[in-house]
């Protein structure tokens, strides 16, 4: 009897009597994070009739990869596009608006998310992506080296001139110190350029630098031929192989957030973070994510946006942010204050929403042979084998053939 | 499947504890023998069959896709864009870097395999000269050649660095003063790339390849030689290098077609291409428009080049070397 009993138990539910479950497919760069943190976990235990399909796709090729599943029909139910993705995958029609599912959504409002989201709901005509977090550039600084030579911190209040001050105050040949780091990450060559006044991506949606780009690459070849600033030695991608602000050879660095989880185990010098400096005012920064996007052909869509509301959720993100050391994406949340707060540093978590106040996705809205072959070129600039003007012109000249010409903002100088 | 009772027979003695292989060599040797020869060469093709799916599905099939798809836009979402010769009249234009791109490719090949054969050559010479420690010498030689690229292009990053490397720390030791940047200079960057190829895994495998052709060369030869009072410089140009024209006519092609195909996986790493364009090759710039800037048309038309680029120059090597290579050995 009790044989049968068990028999008919598997029978049924192999017919789903007991309730199928729905599998949603979802792919990602980043494993899935550890327990108490696993997010897909703690949404399966919440809402057992899903199951999530979970995909691990390596960063390198993430972007390459979902295209060929797109390609293939193969593409998982939940995307997280990352910021030129979202902008191509929408125009091919591969991801679905998701106005409709927002506005029926009991907790999340648009307004509460970070301000460029919206910036690119604007340009796209539609919302077809919501930020699962985000990462951003901060201005990193030795303390202890500040401490040394009486000046004080860096702050939300510090100018260009503030920084080139500093750096050149902080400069010390005989000890083999640098005022600054040269520039690793790629984001910081266009953050600063957004500093310097040109838009990056302008009103109409294309690629537009100019002047600023030509005055800051003047100013760091300047500060680099002096001394103050490292001269670059950068690996493909902005890896370093060695840096020289964790060696206690550099009194600042211009860097990713990220960065963060790194130099938290740093024991030689107490170190923090602040926002980057303003020129005339303006602080330009860019800020990094992955868009939460729904398949258009998926099957499982209201499933699909179930999974996304939970992971934008307060408790979604809390688990999100704590579990990968990254910002939530929701003003009201962010807020709180999240981030790593390391042996000697940081402490000043106060510098990110300072930060995001004036953050854009700005170069990443382009696909990435624009932006890289003219770091490529910034990087022959700080070493003396182009000028500013031919590489901003290069640049330029870059972005037209592979944007159209149209969609490339003039700038007088270049013919 | 093998239906010839001959063969049935022949096969089924090795039934049982045989094993499968054991069965199998003497069926194909029956096959080849009592079967008629289209029979027996339609089952060799079938256990090819596998490989020859692989050839077409994986290698020959892109090679052939990507032809068509140099004529086209395409960002991998939607279908291609048939666009007519606009990626080639881009490239030739002379408005982009297409033309130093090549500059450097062909710079960084002939230089790699200069760099490469000489090197090989030279070890191989080593050892066959029977000094002690020969086969140590020979181990160290061959070392670097089985570290993985990613972590050799990081090694030679903290050696190179011009700051704080150590190559540069050393000839300031010795007196050099200013020490070349060596990868960021874009007058020195491609030379360095070139000079690292002496630790690829070919590099490796050429030493090898050398050192057996040099143990092929009659003795006598070398005994004649001495006896006419040669000089070691004569031994070598008109003895060793004849003799062994035809392994350095062969290593000499492959070298080049390593190069230009291995090049990615050495300068990526190390440079990017940068600083720049200064160290990009065509492999390079094929990755970054293909998987980085999802310029697929262009990057195969750009694929195309290098592999006209590739028969040409294997073309020009062999008729160059039809008043070189001494066959009769």
């Amino acid at each position: 009897m009790k044989r049968l009993v068990i028999l008919l138990a598997c029978v049924l539910a192999s017919f789903g009597v007991f309730g199928e479950q729905i599998v949603i497919k979802y792919a990602h760069w980043n494993a899935l994070p550890e327990d108490p943190f696993n997010y897909v976990k703690a949404f399966e235990t919440l809402y057992p009739q899903y199951k999530i399909d979970f995909t691990l796709i390596a960063e390198a090729e993430y972007p390459a990869t979902l295209r060929q599943m797109a390609a293939t029909d193969t593409l998982p139910d939940v995307l997280c596009l990352w910021e030129h993705d979202i902008v191509e995958f929408a125009k091919a029609g591969y991801v679905i608006p998701l106005d409709k599912y927002l506005s029926q959504s009991k907790f999340l409002n648009i307004d509460d998310f970070i301000p460029a989201t919206k910036e690119l709901m604007e340009m796209q005509g539609g919302l077809y992506g919501l930020p699962w977090c985000y990462a951003t550039h901060v201005l990193y600084y030795n303390k202890d080296l500040f401490d040394k030579k009486g000046i004080p911190y860096p702050n939300e209040n510090w100018t260009w001139d503030d920084f080139v001050k500093a750096a050149r105050a902080l400069t010390d040949p005989a000890a083999g110190i640098y005022g600054c780091d040269a520039i690793v990450f790629h984001g910081i060559w266009w953050d600063l350029i957004g500093t310097f006044g040109d838009p990056i991506i302008d009103e109409q949606g294309r690629f537009a630098i100019g002047g600023g780009a030509e005055k800051l690459l003047t100013e760091l070849y300047q500060l680099t031929q002096e001394g103050v600033i490292a001269k670059p030695a950068t690996l493909a991608m902005g890896a370093a192989a060695v840096d020289l602000f964790a060696a206690g050879k550099a009194a600042m660095k211009f860097d990713g957030s990220w960065m963060t989880t790194q130099y938290k185990d740093i024991t030689a010098f107490a170190w923090d973070i602040a926002p980057t400096p303003t020129v005339d005012g303006r602080r330009y920064v860019h800020l990094h994510t992955g868009f939460f996007a729904i398949n258009a052909k998926s099957k499982v869509k209201d499933a699909a946006w179930k999974f996304i509301e939970f992971c934008l959720s307060h408790f979604g993100q809390t688990l999100i942010v704590r579990g990968e050391t990254i910002f939530s994406s929701r003003a009201s949340l962010a807020s709180h204050g999240e981030g790593i707060y390391g042996i000697k540093g940081p402490t000043n978590w106060a510098a990110v929403p300072v930060q995001v106040e004036n953050g854009h996705w700005g170069y990443l809205l382009f696909p990435s042979t624009v932006w890289m072959d003219a770091v490529n070129d910034f990087y022959a600039v700080m070493l003396g084998n182009i000028s500013p003007a031919t590489a901003v012109c290069r640049a330029i000249d870059r972005a037209k053939d592979i944007l159209g010409a149209d969609k490339v903002a003039p700038y007088a100088p270049c013919p | 499947m093998l239906r010839t009772p001959h063969v049935l027979n022949h096969c089924s003695k090795y039934d049982g504890d045989e094993g499968l292989l054991k069965a199998l060599i003497p069926c194909f040797w029956a096959a080849s023998n009592v079967m008629p020869r289209r029979r027996a060469n339609l089952i060799a093709y079938l256990f090819l069959l596998p490989w020859i799916i692989g050839l077409v599905a994986f290698v020959g099939g892109p090679i052939i896709a990507i032809l068509p798809l140099s004529f086209t836009s395409w960002n991998l979402l939607g279908a291609p864009r048939w666009i007519g010769l606009r990626n080639y009249v881009e490239m030739f234009s002379g408005r982009g870097d297409f033309w130093p791109i090549v500059f450097n490719t062909l710079k960084y090949a002939i230089a790699g395999v200069f760099v490469s054969v000489i090197w090989s050559l030279f070890i191989a010479l080593l050892l066959n000269r029977r000094v002690p420690g020969a086969g140590l010498a020979a181990s160290l030689c061959f070392a670097p050649a089985v570290v993985p690229y990613i972590a050799m292009a990081f090694a030679l990053q903290l050696l190179l660095r011009a700051d704080l490397g150590v190559i540069n720390y050393w000839l300031k030791c010795v007196g050099i003063q200013h020490p070349p940047d060596w990868l960021m200079d874009p007058d020195v960057v491609l030379w360095t790339l070139a000079a690292v190829t002496i630790y690829t895994y070919y590099t490796g495998q050429m030493m090898l390849i050398f050192d057996a052709a040099l143990k092929q060369v009659p003795k006598e030869l070398y005994e004649v030689a001495s006896l006419d009072g040669a000089s070691s410089l004569t031994i070598f140009r008109h003895i060793t290098l004849p003799m062994i024209s035809p392994i350095l006519l062969f290593n000499v092609v492959i070298g080049f077609l390593n190069t230009l195909n291995m090049s990615f996986t050495i300068i990526y790493p190390l440079t990017a291409g940068g600083p720049g364009k200064a160290s990009t090759v065509l492999s390079v710039d094929i990755y970054n428009n293909a998987f980085k800037g999802f310029r697929i048309g262009y990057a195969c038309a750009e694929a195309v080049i290098l592999f006209v680029l590739c028969a040409l120059s294997t073309l020009f090597i062999f008729w160059l070397s039809k008043r070189r290579v001494y066959y009769e050995a």
